[in-house]
Order: C-alpha cells, then sequence, then structure tokens
C-alpha cells in the first residue's frame, strides 16, 4: 500500500453543493512532489469555478502512508474539515498540515474527495435483492401499512355509514391515497434533489408504516380504555400524532437528505417539540377562549369487549367532587383579555 | 307549550338595541302622538282605562340607562311610586346593567311631564325579577299593592313606556296564576311590550295588582306579570334593611344561589321515573318541568330514536348576555334491528359525548370533565361529568352529565343534564 501510494496517483472529485461529482482529477505523485494546490486561477493544479473561493486556495499534501493534508493558502473563507471551518483571517499557512480524515473538505461552495491508494472501499451492495426479514424490507413495510391505513379507513366509513356505504369508503381510500401520495411526493423530489435518487418505496414506507403504528396505539389505547378501564386522557390522539410526526420526519429526513443521524434526530426532536408544545399551548388557549368546547370524548364498544366490571358511583362522585378545583384551577388561569365577549352572544 | 325554555330569553322586556339608536326627542313626540290618538278614540270600555291611567299617572316614571356620559340611552324601561320618598319598584332587568356595571352604566328617570333627575338602585330581587330605586327630587303618591291573585277573567290594565313612544296603557283580563311555574307570574292577556318593564299592572280599581315582566314575543297577547305579593315583600326589606352600596352584587350573587338551591330542593321530592323502550329514566321531575317527547316516524331507518327532551324553564336574567339558573334534561332511546352491534354502539358514541354547550368567557371558565363506566341499577352506563365555574360568581358552577347505557346491542340509551347554572355542588 505504502509503496504504491508513494509513487502513483491520487484521484480528487471535485463534487458541487449536491455532492454531485462534477469533475474528477488524476494527479500523479512522486518521490518528491506529493502536494498539489486548488483554485481558481490558471496556477491552480486543479482549476475551480467556485467565485468563492481564492485564486489558489489551498495546498493539498499526500503523506507517503496515504493520509491527505491540507494547508490553506491566506483565503478569506478558509478551509471546512469534518462540517469545523478553520479560518486563518488571510494569513498563508496558518492551517498547515491540517490533516483531512477519509480526504473529504469543502472549500468554497466546492466539496473535494481525495481518494488514493490506501483507501477503504465499501463491498458491493446488492441491487434489488429482498431484505431477509419482511420488517426491514421497504416492499413489506409499505404493504402492510397501506393495508392496515386501508383497513382504519374502511372501518371508520362502515362504523358512520350504514347507507351508502361504498361510496363513502371508496371516498375515504381515494382521498386517503391521494394525501399520503402527496406527502410522500415531497419527500422524494427531496431525496432526487438531495441524493439523486427519488426513493419512492422507502418514503412510502416511512409514511405508510408510521401511519400504521400510530393507528395501532392509539386503537389500542382508546379501545383499552373501554375494555380494562384505563384512565382517560383527552389529548391522547394529538400526542401520538406529534410523536408519529418526529419519527417519520427522522427517517424522511435521513433517506432524503445527506444529514447525519445526529442532525436528523435533533431536527425531527425540535420540530416534535415545537409542534407539540405549540399544538398544546393552542390547544389550552383554545379552550380558554372556547368556554363551551369539551375536549373529552366518549366512545362505546360492543359489550363483549369490556373486561373490566364498572366502577361504583362512590369513587365516580369523589372524583367528581375534584372537578370543581379543576373548573376552579382553569378559571383562575383565563386571561384579563378573556373578558372580551366571545362570539357566542 | 310548543317552545323551549331558550324561547324565554326573547321575553325579556329589554328593547335597548332598536329603541337606543332613536334620537330620544324624535321617539318622545312620536310618544305623544301615540297617546293623544289613544285617547280621542277610546271605545265605552275604556272609560276606565282614562280613570286608571289619570290615577296612576303622576305615580309612573320611565327609567333610563345609559352608557358612560353618553346621553343617547341604552337601555329603558318603567317604574312606579311604591313609597314617600320616592320610591319605586322596577324590574331587576330594567336595572341590571348598572348593578353588575355601576361605573359603567348610569340611571336616569323621565316624568310623563318630561321631568328628569337620577335614579339609584336600593335593593334586588332577581328571582322575581324586581328592583326598588330611589329616584331624586321626585317623589309623587304611591300607588297601593294588592297582595292577591287576582281571579281569571278579571280586568286588568298594564301601564308603561313600550318602546320609548310614550305613556301608554293597555287593557286586557287578568289568567290568575300560571299553572306549573317554577317562578310565580299572574298570567295577563294584554299587550306587554319592550319598554313597559317594571310598570305596574292593575285592577279595574287603580291598585297594583303586579308588575310587568314579560310576554311572548311572537304569540298574541300571552303576557306576564309578577305578582304584587313578591313586590311588597322586596319593599319591606329594602326599606327596612338595605344593603350597602358595594354588596349589591354579591346580593346577586346569594339570590342565584337560593334560586339553585331552591330548584334543587323541588326536584328532590321523589325521582319519579317512567318506562322507555325497556328503560326506567327520569320523568317529569317536578310539576313545574316541561317535557316533550318526539321521535321520527320514517319506517326502515337503521336506527329508530325517540327523544324525550325536559326543562325546568327556571332560567333567570342576570346581565345581558347571562340569562341563566335552567335545568334541561333530555333522553335518546335508540332501537335498532338492522345495524350490527359495532355500528349500532357508534350510533349511540355520538350522543355519549357532550356538546353544545353555550356561555361566553366573560361570565365561565373552560369545562373540566370526568369520564367513568359505572354500574346503575340494572344496567351499566359510561357517565361523563363535566364542570365550569362562573368567573365573577365564586362558588357556582355549570354542571352537564352524559349518561350512555353500555349494555345493549339491539337497544339502549344517551340521556343528557345540563345545568347551565348557578348550581354550588354539595361537596
Amino acid at each position: 500500500m505504502t509503496a504504491e501510494a508513494n509513487a502513483g496517483y491520487a484521484v480528487v472529485e471535485v463534487m458541487d453543493t449536491h455532492e454531485r461529482v462534477i469533475a474528477r482529477e488524476r494527479i500523479a505523485l512522486t518521490a518528491d512532489k506529493r502536494t498539489f494546490t486548488v483554485g481558481r486561477s490558471m496556477q491552480a493544479d486543479i482549476i475551480i469555478g467556485d467565485a468563492y473561493c481564492a485564486p489558489l486556495h489551498v495546498a493539498i499534501e499526500i503523506m507517503p502512508e496515504g493520509t491527505v493534508r491540507v494547508s490553506d493558502l491566506g483565503t478569506m473563507n478558509g478551509v471546512i474539515v469534518m462540517h469545523k471551518r478553520y479560518v486563518q483571517g488571510g494569513l498563508p499557512g496558518a492551517a498547515q498540515a491540517l490533516e483531512v480524515p477519509e480526504g473529504r473538505l469543502s472549500i468554497g461552495r466546492t466539496t473535494l474527495h481525495v481518494r488514493t491508494a490506501s483507501e477503504l472501499l465499501a463491498p458491493e451492495k446488492p441491487d434489488r435483492a429482498r431484505s431477509a426479514s419482511p420488517l426491514r424490507d421497504p416492499a413489506w413495510i409499505a404493504g402492510i401499512g397501506a393495508l392496515a391505513g386501508g383497513i382504519q379507513l374502511a372501518y371508520s366509513g362502515w362504523l358512520g355509514a350504514p347507507r351508502d356505504l361504498a361510496t363513502t369508503i371508496a371516498t375515504m381510500l381515494i382521498s386517503g391515497a391521494l394525501a399520503a401520495g402527496a406527502w410522500v411526493a415531497v419527500w422524494a423530489l427531496l431525496s432526487r434533489v438531495m441524493q439523486g435518487e427519488w426513493r419512492w418505496l422507502r418514503h412510502a414506507a416511512i409514511f405508510l408504516g408510521v401511519a400504521a403504528v400510530y393507528v395501532a396505539i392509539d386503537s389500542a389505547l382508546e379501545l383499552g380504555w373501554f375494555t380494562l378501564g384505563l384512565p382517560q386522557w383527552s389529548t391522547r390522539a394529538a400526542w401520538i400524532g406529534v410523536f408519529a410526526l418526529g419519527a417519520a420526519l427522522y427517517l424522511h429526513l435521513l433517506h432524503a437528505s445527506s444529514l447525519s443521524r445526529r442532525r436528523a434526530a435533533i431536527i425531527a426532536c425540535i420540530v416534535l417539540m415545537g409542534t407539540g408544545g405549540l399544538g398544546h399551548w393552542l390547544q389550552a388557549r383554545y379552550q380558554m377562549r372556547d368556554v363551551n368546547y369539551i375536549a373529552t370524548t366518549v366512545r362505546i364498544y360492543p359489550p363483549l369487549l369490556r373486561l373490566r366490571g364498572p366502577d361504583t358511583l362512590a369513587n365516580f362522585f369523589e372524583d367528581t367532587n375534584k372537578l370543581r378545583d379543576a373548573a376552579d384551577a382553569k378559571r383562575k388561569a383565563m386571561r384579563s383579555e378573556d373578558d372580551e365577549d366571545s362570539d357566542h352572544f | 307549550m310548543k317552545f323551549p325554555g331558550a324561547l324565554i330569553t326573547a321575553l325579556v322586556l329589554h328593547a335597548a338595541p332598536v329603541i337606543a339608536a332613536e334620537p330620544a326627542s324624535v321617539a318622545t313626540d312620536a310618544g305623544k302622538a301615540a297617546a293623544v290618538t289613544a285617547n280621542t278614540v277610546a271605545p265605552a270600555t275604556s272609560e276606565n282605562a282614562r280613570d286608571v291611567l289619570a290615577r296612576v299617572r303622576p305615580a309612573v316614571i320611565q327609567i333610563k340607562g345609559f352608557f358612560g356620559a353618553n346621553t343617547a340611552q341604552a337601555f329603558h324601561g318603567t317604574g312606579f311610586a311604591v313609597a314617600e320618598g320616592g320610591v319605586f319598584m322596577t324590574n331587576y332587568h330594567v336595572v341590571a346593567q348598572q348593578v353588575q356595571y355601576p361605573d359603567k352604566f348610569r340611571l336616569e328617570y323621565r316624568t310623563p311631564e318630561g321631568k328628569t333627575g337620577k335614579v339609584s338602585v336600593v335593593s334586588v330581587d332577581v328571582r322575581h325579577d324586581l328592583a326598588v330605586v330611589r329616584a331624586v327630587d321626585h317623589s309623587p303618591a304611591p300607588v297601593k299593592l294588592v297582595p292577591a291573585i287576582p281571579v281569571k277573567g278579571e280586568r286588568a290594565y298594564s301601564v308603561g313606556f313600550p318602546l320609548d313612544v310614550g305613556l301608554t296603557i293597555t287593557e286586557g283580563v287578568s289568567n290568575g296564576a300560571v299553572e306549573d311555574s317554577f317562578d310565580p307570574r299572574i298570567h295577563y292577556s294584554g299587550a306587554i311590550n319592550g319598554g313597559m318593564s317594571g310598570g305596574p299592572a292593575l285592577n279595574a280599581t287603580g291598585h297594583v295588582i303586579g308588575v310587568n315582566v314579560s310576554g311572548y314575543r311572537f304569540e298574541q297577547l300571552v303576557s306576564f306579570l309578577v305578582p304584587a305579593e313578591h313586590a311588597q315583600a322586596l319593599l319591606r326589606r329594602s326599606l327596612t334593611a338595605p344593603p350597602d352600596d358595594g354588596k349589591r352584587r354579591n346580593e346577586v350573587q346569594t339570590q342565584m344561589r337560593g334560586h339553585a338551591a331552591a330548584l334543587l330542593g323541588a326536584l328532590k321530592q321523589g325521582m319519579p321515573t317512567q318506562a322507555v323502550a325497556g328503560y326506567r329514566l327520569p320523568a317529569k321531575l317536578a310539576p313545574f318541568i316541561d317535557c316533550n317527547a318526539s321521535g321520527d316516524p320514517t319506517p326502515n331507518q337503521p336506527v329508530q330514536v325517540t327523544r324525550i327532551n325536559c326543562s325546568a324553564k327556571a332560567g333567570l336574567y342576570v346581565e345581558q348576555g347571562l340569562y341563566s339558573g335552567d335545568l334541561r334534561y333530555s333522553h335518546f332511546v335508540l332501537s335498532t334491528d338492522k345495524l350490527d352491534a359495532w355500528r349500532f354502539v357508534h350510533r349511540l358514541s355520538e350522543l355519549a359525548s357532550a356538546t353544545g354547550a353555550y356561555g361566553s368567557r366573560r361570565h365561565v371558565g373552560p369545562f373540566s370533565c370526568e369520564n367513568r363506566n359505572l354500574r346503575l341499577t340494572g344496567f351499566d352506563a359510561s357517565v361523563l361529568v363535566c364542570v365550569r365555574s362562573y368567573r365573577k360568581l365564586e362558588g357556582l358552577y355549570d354542571f352537564t352529565v352524559r349518561v350512555s347505557s353500555l349494555n345493549g346491542v339491539k337497544r339502549g340509551f344517551a340521556s343528557h343534564l345540563d345545568m347551565f347554572v348557578w348550581i354550588s355542588m354539595p361537596a
């Protein structure tokens, strides 16, 4: 390896902001010339047309053992290595001998990938091979998710519409499919822009899989309240929805952009907390403003699903007595602006 | 009665929005013209009306309310002298805005001759919609109150300032006490229009039998009077122990509480039930409660629904936008021979949640709810209880309950109970 690198060549891939390779330069290396320069001017060994680069921006040195080092030649914008920008305020050579892991660095709006003979290549990726487990296969996930979502839509249509059932269910399925299709299309488009691939199936799997899990958990909790007498939680659906949105966002970002797992998770968390917190706040404000709004909804299922017996009246009355304090607390939390006449009168 | 209790809201003789828009001078001139016409074309029976009006005229005043420093009136009603020293009787709803917002509203009187001066509220009776006020520099001889319900068919007259067209007398007959009413009222078959509120209703000898209070707006001459005995009681109370100026709102609060307690007390005498499609459900809980049953007779419906709506018609006018103190309950009995269990109970679910409350955030806070499956007599039910508290009247709550049967898959029921008002729940 070392011997090859000593007197071989390196390949520099010049990439745009989407990390598409726009040029591939082969640089011959000799024992005494192991350094080349990159910049806009004719003097540079690799010439790039990037307005944010200096005429002579960096000097890149390939060490005999294959590692890459970069030196700033006195630029304004500096060098970015491992997401960190090294700016030396225009002092030449200040970033000398900065080691570049994996040979990846950015100057201006251009990313350079310096490949040497010592680089490790990933094994060949299987093309269109089915995953051993259906749980990891996007086609399976999308199929199961679509089936679950379709069943849920058809069930809710069937519950509420004893007449004209076929029309209701068909309308629901079509509108559900359109909504899902629009969502997946947005992410596929982002994938195409950022990664150069549409990744339809993967984004469909993410959306439909998360939606299926959301429906399953929400229905289980609602049914659980009825069958087992679990505590009622009026904002249940909203909170599970927020978490489902966060999970879907994380997975979509991971597959549609070049963000690291950590960054995708941070963005998903921020969006999750933002929508959850904002939604919670809005709901509280909405209830303060619409004093006729009752968040608790009652769902009744057939008696055969009830596993836990009824509660006693005494227990219930004890709890309803606490309602007075709860109502008083909510009243006190109202702001003076709520004094304004509501629209209801 | 075909109309639910909500119609009573329209009864309150509070002509404010329409009348306030007219210039005061124009309204007064029109009033004089109307009064003259009535006198010149008097039929034989009105000889009596002329005498009655002549006797009561010096004692009657128009009471006007003004918002802030405005000279255009905000609302108006009528009052009549009941004691020496400028003490007048009127309706609570005529002066309610001033009682609730004493910094925002002021009151003035205007005699039929055009003399004006200030008016202050002495004492109120929200339950019977009465108020005692004092006029500055106007002390006519009081009229006599007769604390007895006149018999049906007796000649009666009502005096006031309807729609701001000037002093008016209407002629009709008394039809005795209103049957099965929570609040005592005399049924007067004669015209009472907005602006006559608080005016005297008199018998043929010119004595006061009651105080004009309300009438059905879109019916024919079905009007109501507060019996004179309640006016007499309030007068006695306000002359012996008038409340402090600052505590008049507390007085309203205490009286609303008393109203709620009286309403609950009236219900406690046993709990009559009725059999509806195999369930025993609360029936007419008191004589004053109106119930009506209805259903859709269309055959072959997926779910047959029988509805029973009951109302106590006990609501009270508290202030503009707050009409409160009523009790309503409804039963919905559902049965099916077409739907399976899942879809049938789904229909029941739609009636098991609480919606359709009304109220303004100016007056009440948000609801807090508790929902549980409970064993009731003979069946299990999902029970939802929601409570919200009044903002300015502590210790008073709105209370709404939904009870839905859980056992049936071919038949079931949902019951709604709303005490949209002033219910202080027993601890």
